[in-house]
């Protein structure tokens, strides 16, 4: 694969041009541009074509776009009719989407935050901050790596390819870790927080969270967490300027 | 807020540029998660401790956000940058809650401010769009820096335009003590409501839920004992 090493630089920056018509498409393009250029020689015409379709639009989750390049760089290469790589590129946005969103956004993210605000709080300082990075970094690279190399191998058969691999069941396995390194932060945090305010505001500050947390369900989207928390800060200084 | 010269102010625009661009463009490393920011703008100003603390109060807004396919979410990177610099030097029970309003409300215009690069960046697609039509890979290059500039520039003016209106809130408001420790207070208990709710709706009912309860459980009791 040439252009492999530069095409999986370019996807970490996927969503430069991020937007409402194309989603990722033109980064898709600015990544294929590395993979694509041995056909600029083999076949100026396909390779212009190539070019085009690799910058339609696309969306995806940015982690896993590697394999979706990888797939349709070697179609490209194999001759496969335009059609059909336009309907793979269109076929793979919903599961590369699902998957990597549930895997990063919604799994490594998550497990990875919580586990440092936990150590964070327990006293690890920069090490907590530190540790959350590498281990969110090594494992986003490997995924990337491993991505675009295995989009290439499979080409057209990508999708088998993605629901053999390790994905699905990682998938499976990352929520339960999320959901345990958060709830095992959030009272750290409050602890951590509150000591310093004695049993009174700190009753006020859980209480204050407690009607947060159901307002927010009622009367969301529009109240969200912040627009409640500003509310809440106006409301004291409200308060306090008229002397309560 | 510290004593800032105009070399830490200029490396507290870097940081907060460089935590706005990693939230979507470039590189999504987990720099722009407020503990990271809070932290690293934190030691900038001259108060890790402060810096610490605002940035694990909104990492908990930021454990609310799924950004998933098109959302619009808040931008708490620059946002973060801008409380921790004004929360720095005072005591932190006085300065958090300060620090979080100006921060909170930057982290709205910053989610504005992103959606303005996007249509932009739609602009820039449509004025060149003859040229992608006919594959010009020079025309995909430009497309892309032009975005990550708008990206860039959007996060320097937020930090920018953030710390200019920290110096002015930390020249004309003076709050006393009882005050500001309310304010705090009230942004803890968003903030703690913030990430119950985020956590709640991505444990839905099933194994998540589960492990959330056991950690929620374990973190009580290291919360108590500690």
């Amino acid at each position: 694969m040439t252009g492999g090493w530069r095409a999986l630089l370019r996807l970490l920056a996927i969503q430069g041009t991020w937007n409402y018509e194309r989603m990722l498409g033109v980064g898709m393009g600015y990544a294929a541009e590395p993979l694509l250029e041995d056909l600029k020689t083999v076949d100026p015409v396909r390779h212009g074509e190539a070019v085009v379709r690799s910058t339609e639009f696309f969306n995806c989750n940015p982690n896993l776009a590697g394999l979706a390049l990888g797939a349709t760089a070697r179609a490209e290469y194999e001759a496969v009719p335009g059609d059909q790589i336009a309907r793979l590129r269109t076929a793979l946005c919903s599961p590369l989407g699902a998957l990597g969103d549930e895997l990063f956004w919604a799994g490594m993210v998550p497990a990875l935050v919580g586990a440092a605000l936990a150590a964070a709080v327990l006293g690890a300082g920069w090490w907590a901050i530190v540790g959350l990075l590498a281990t969110y970094n090594l494992f986003r690279l490997g995924t990337g790596v491993w991505a675009l190399r295995t989009g290439y191998k499979a080409g057209m058969s990508v999708g088998s390819a993605i629901g053999a691999s390790w994905v699905p069941r990682a998938v499976a396995r990352i929520g339960p870790v999320a959901g345990f390194t958060v709830g095992l932060a959030i009272p750290l945090v409050a602890g951590w927080f509150l000591r310093g305010f004695g049993w009174p505001g700190g009753l006020g500050s859980v209480a204050l969270a407690a009607v947060g947390v159901a307002v927010t369900r009622w009367f969301g989207p529009w109240l969200t967490s912040v627009r409640f928390t500003l509310l809440g800060i106006a409301l004291l200084l409200l308060f306090r300027s008229v002397g309560l | 807020m510290t004593e800032l010269p105009p070399l830490g102010v200029v490396l507290l625009v870097v940081w907060g540029t460089i935590t706005a661009l990693d939230l979507v463009s470039v590189p999504q490393g987990l720099l722009s998660r407020p503990l990271v920011a809070g932290a690293v703008a934190g030691w900038l100003a001259g108060d890790l401790e402060a810096g610490l603390r605002v940035g694990v109060l909104f990492e908990c807004f930021a454990l609310d956000v799924l950004p998933i396919g098109a959302v619009r979410y808040p931008d708490y990177g620059p946002a973060t940058v801008v409380a921790a610099t004004l929360a720095a030097g005072a005591p932190w029970e006085f300065g958090l809650g300060v620090g979080a309003a100006l921060g909170l409300v930057l982290s709205i215009v910053g989610g504005w401010s992103m959606q303005v690069v996007r249509r932009w960046n739609a602009r820039a697609i449509q004025q060149r769009s003859a040229a992608l039509a006919a594959g010009e890979g020079g025309a995909i290059r430009l497309l892309q820096y032009g975005g990550l500039l708008r990206d860039a520039l959007r996060g320097a003016a937020l930090t920018a335009v953030g710390l200019a209106v920290a110096s002015v809130v930390e020249l004309h408001l003076s709050l006393d003590r009882r005050t500001a420790a309310g304010l705090s207070l009230v942004a803890i208990g968003g903030a703690l409501s913030a990430a119950v709710s985020g956590a709640a709706r991505s444990a839905g009912r099933g194994a998540r839920l589960r492990w959330l309860l056991g950690g929620a459980g374990v973190g009580l009791l290291l919360a108590v004992l500690g």
